[in-house]
């Protein structure tokens, strides 16, 4: 049937305006008592709330917001109340007695108590004294193994004691979160440890804390929802709710940012990061990192059960003669376009307490490196390549994991440098898995079939475990370069025991030099991590440490308390942000529910959504079907 | 439609997935470095102990015929593929369950919309050849075809987004809001399809409307056009009834094929919008090496393209007579 024209159209709009009206109402479903809601955007998922599994950064600093450390870090990553109030050791530094905060209570109103500590200290011991040995990833265990811990009792409901086989300062800087022993203690080692066995201990939210903020709501690979903690024993933060928001793409999270769909992001390329300088209520930090990024020799060189192609490899004076043929600041430049620091120690600078500057500081300078191969007796063949003591020409393989892409860069350069001194360079990525297992040595079955490799650390607040690497007990297991110095392990276990810090800085300080001088690693750089956040909604965002740290992602939460409501400041929007820590004390809206709350049930949208779609092919498809019908019909096509 | 013709497809498609099986064993059985390693990752403490203990526990300590490809058969008959590495303690079903819906979504209704509108516009423009929709619609499709996705994404996230803040910048709802309705939450839900949807329709209708148009070009020169038109027939009849029909029949290939990846989405369309959908799963597990999420993924992928040539056979059955025998 004909229409008139007129009809068809306003048919149309009609048409255009139902869909329209579906769809345009812009963004935010906006309500005034819509909770502040702080939102941090990262490009590494949450892969676990069962914090013995942690991996990522996100799975760090989301069970550090839940659960309290037994002593917490502060501002300047000093010890500072956590799960304990107040702590104290013995002269002989063996016992150490911590005072449990009076009337704490967990999220969901059970009294946290001594008892959790200890049962959470206790699965520890139990866990490495089993016989598994590990728990999860395997990366909390060694902060209290560390300390030498022996037993852990509670002589009464708010005094816990931990007595430690050796000397030691370092149990106020245990990475343990405490958790609640009346939830955890129903599930066996294996539930908490192994997340394919029967019945494992995912710890679904809503969780049971201690912290200021617990997770109520998870989207696994979206995005993770935390409350505050109405219990949490100290002042409460200005946020109502903190969501961290994975991100697939680095480009996407900083456009929300820009658009104020996030205020904070973590982990940003340099360009894209340099691009933001200048962007309105937008600040920029870049921090130091407590890691570095290095490039490791095999020091048993050919010896029996090692592969390395020359043994050269395993001599002190060619390390340190290749040495002089890296420009790190050329590497820092092209590779991390200049977001970084030239390596030397490796205690980073960050750990601004310990970290020692080598006095003869190697500088690029490739004739110094030639003459140094030289008199070490690396002297060059008829075809101008550098031969061994055995006689072979030296041709060195370099590769990487492939999950270091930019590696990629530093090597060409390597290559190109160390032509020149008449040594080829293999140079060729691997496969993360393959490389693990490509870098064993015999203790573990292994060939170690490589030469030398690069890649990185990260460290903790205390550069005990980067410290560790170097030592022989950590051969077969951390110290992949094979390294083995007795004095280096002597001077190792003497730190760990030293209670008197000028004591401990000395000894630190003699292991860099050591290190340095016979270079299993040279240590190529410390990438800077860059970071950005919008000063339009909170303001108080606070460096931890001051110098060289970035307002959250530190250690323990107190960025997040630090944290000010920005219409709650209202004179002044640009105000120093660290002043006027209490603005917001009584005009904190309150918490939502703890109890997942309204908000979940996107699946049911999903799927009602899907079925509108399957309805509307359908029609289509109908439709298509009968007018081919009608068209076969009166019209005999043949 | 003819029963041996309809048996002969299915059974091609079932021997297909069979082979891919097949495949997906061998190709991730042939990745280097050992699986245990890749399990325990940089691990301290790890032992020779240890490293027995995880390939006994995976079975890795069996040999790889019979033993691990019948197990690896047996599991996949039954639903079973595994567990996610970095999704601690979620079977690798749940995980890819999850993310199937927004794609399907996303690209199931990017498909209808890029469809109707490609199609209608390929037909009016092949049908005016010349005419000014042909010439601006022709260039515009072209523009569109070869523009990247990700290009494509980008630009309306810039504008819409980022510049004019019409739309929201990622997700598929706000994350943590609290609808008061229904209503609110379909708005929601819907201000963060659009920009999405836009993408993926203006992507595909440019290979719809070129290919329309070229077939109806085609279609018309044909005899039976000339006799139709000669019968005295209306000019919308003669397209609608004797041309269409014919020129429908390279475009249901097309619609086939890319309905097979109606599944696999665009990956960087769901990466640009942050789209919580099988292709930022697929990236997440290529960087994070969950080897079992990606043997997962592939398998999906590859049987629903075999499933939506299976269908674009059957259908060309329905439409042309000629390939029924």
């Amino acid at each position: 049937m004909l229409q008139p024209p007129r009809i068809r159209a306003v048919r149309s709009i009609a048409v255009l305006a139902l869909v329209g009206g579906l769809l345009l109402p812009a963004a935010a479903p906006a309500a005034a008592a819509d909770p502040l809601i702080l939102r941090v955007g990262t490009d590494q998922k949450l892969e676990t709330l069962n914090p013995w599994h942690s991996v990522t950064v996100a799975d760090y600093e989301v069970f550090q917001l839940q659960y309290d450390l037994l002593v917490s870090f502060g501002q300047n990553l000093e010890p500072s109340p956590g799960f304990a109030d107040s702590w104290e050791s013995s002269d002989d530094a063996m016992t150490h007695t911590f005072h449990i905060r009076e009337g704490m209570k967990w999220s969901d109103g059970e009294p946290a108590t001594c008892e959790d500590a200890r049962w959470t200290y206790q699965f520890v011991l139990d866990v490495v004294a089993s016989e598994t040995g590990y728990v999860g990833s395997g990366y909390l265990e060694p902060y209290l193994t560390n300390t030498g811990a022996k037993t852990v009792t509670c002589s009464d409901a708010n005094t816990l004691v931990v007595e430690t086989e050796f000397p030691t300062t370092l149990l106020t800087q245990a990475y343990v979160p405490i958790l609640p022993k009346h939830i955890w203690s129903k599930y066996t080692q294996e539930q908490i440890g192994d997340a394919e066995a029967e019945g494992f201990f995912v710890n679904e939210p809503p969780v049971v804390g201690s912290g200021p903020y617990v997770a109520v709501e998870w989207e696994p690979g979206q995005f993770i929802r935390m409350a505050r903690n109405d219990n949490y024993w100290g002042k409460p933060g200005a946020p109502d709710e903190v969501i961290f928001q994975t991100f697939a793409g680095s480009d996407t999270m900083v456009q929300a940012l820009k658009s104020g769909a996030v205020d904070y992001i973590r982990g940003i390329s340099a360009d894209l990061w340099d691009a933001l300088a200048g962007e309105p209520d937008i600040a920029t930090v870049e921090g130091f990192s407590n890691g570095y990024s290095y490039l490791s020799w095999n020091t048993k060189g050919n010896s029996e059960g090692y592969n390395g192609s020359t043994s050269a490899l395993s001599d002190v004076a060619f390390r340190d003669a290749l040495g002089y043929a890296l420009d790190l600041d050329k590497l820092v430049d092209a590779t991390l376009a200049g977001h970084g620091v030239a390596g030397d120690s490796q205690v980073p600078p960050y750990h601004a307490k310990w970290y020692v500057k080598p006095a003869d500081r190697r500088t690029f300078d490739l004739a110094e490196a030639d003459r140094r191969l030289t008199a070490a007796g690396y002297t060059r063949n008829a075809a101008g390549n550098r031969v061994d003591k055995d006689g072979k020409e030296i041709n060195l393989r370099l590769t990487w994991p492939d999950s270091e892409e930019e590696m990629a860069t530093n090597a060409q350069f390597i290559q190109g440098w160390f032509k020149e001194l008449g040594i080829t360079v293999d140079a060729y990525v691997t496969e993360e898995g393959k490389l693990l297992s490509d870098l064993v040595g015999p203790g573990l079955d292994g060939t170690a079939d490589w030469d030398f490799y690069m890649w990185g650390w990260v460290g903790d607040p205390d550069p005990m475990s980067l410290l560790s690497f170097f030592t022989s007990f950590q051969i077969d297991n951390l110290n992949d370069s094979f390294y083995a110095n007795p004095r280096y392990d002597e001077l190792f276990e003497l730190q760990q025991r030293a209670t008197d810090e000028a004591q401990r800085h000395a000894y630190i300080e003699e292991m860099q030099e050591i290190f340095y001088r016979d270079s299993p690693y040279h240590v190529l750089y410390y990438d800077n991590v860059l970071d950005a956040y919008r000063t339009d909604k909170f303001v108080g965002w606070t460096n931890q440490p001051p110098e060289g740290g970035t307002p959250i992602f530190g250690y323990g939460y107190p960025g997040y308390l630090a944290l000010i409501d920005a219409a709650s400041v209202t004179p002044e929007p640009t105000a120093a942000p660290t002043e006027a820590p209490t603005a917001s004390e009584g005009a904190a809206t309150p918490a939502p529910s703890a109890d997942g709350g309204p908000a979940s049930g996107g699946d049911n949208t999903t799927i009602l959504l899907l079925a509108a779609v399957v309805a509307i092919v359908t029609v289509v498809v109908i439709g298509l079907l009968l007018s081919r019908r009608r068209g076969a019909g009166p019209v005999e096509d043949e | 439609m003819g029963l041996q013709y309809t048996l002969r497809r299915v059974a091609t498609a079932i021997f297909t997935i069979v082979l891919i099986v097949l495949l997906n064993f061998l190709l991730f059985r042939a990745m280097p470095g050992s699986p245990e390693r890749i399990l325990l990752g940089r691990m301290p403490g790890v032992t020779p102990e240890i490293l027995q203990q995880t390939r006994e526990r995976w079975g890795l300590d069996r040999p790889l015929f019979p033993d691990q490809f019948v197990a690896y058969v047996a599991s996949t008959a039954q639903g079973d593929l595994g567990f996610s590495y970095s999704a601690r303690g979620r079977p690798v079903t749940d995980v890819l369950l999850q993310r199937l819906g927004p794609t399907l979504l996303l690209f199931g209704l990017g498909e209808v919309f890029a469809i109707v509108m490609g199609l209608a516009l390929g037909a009016y423009s092949g049908w005016k050849r010349g005419g000014v929709v042909d010439y601006v619609g022709n260039g515009v499709s072209l523009v569109l075809y070869s523009t990247p996705y990700f290009l494509l994404g980008m630009g309306l996230l810039l504008v819409f987004a980022t510049g004019l803040g019409w739309f929201p910048t990622f997700g598929m709802s706000t994350a943590g809001a609290t609808y008061a309705s229904l209503v609110d939450r379909l708005v929601d839900y819907g201000a963060h399809f659009v920009l999405p949807l836009a993408t993926v329709a203006l992507g595909l209708i440019g290979q719809y409307a070129i290919l329309m148009r070229s077939s109806v070009i085609e279609t018309l020169g044909e005899d039976y056009v000339t006799t139709a038109r000669a019968m005295g027939f209306r000019d919308g009849r003669v397209l609608r009834h004797h041309a269409l029909p014919n020129a429908m029949l390279p475009t249901v290939t097309l619609v086939a094929i890319n309905l097979g990846y109606v599944v696999a989405g665009a990956i960087t369309v769901e990466v640009v919008f942050n789209w919580p959908g099988l292709g930022t799963l697929t990236v997440d597990a290529l960087s994070s090496r969950d080897y079992p999420v990606l043997q997962g993924v592939f398998l999906l992928l590859s049987v629903a393209v075999v499933f939506a040539n299976l269908a674009a056979d059957l259908i060309y059955g329905v439409l042309d007579p000629r390939v029924r025998t």
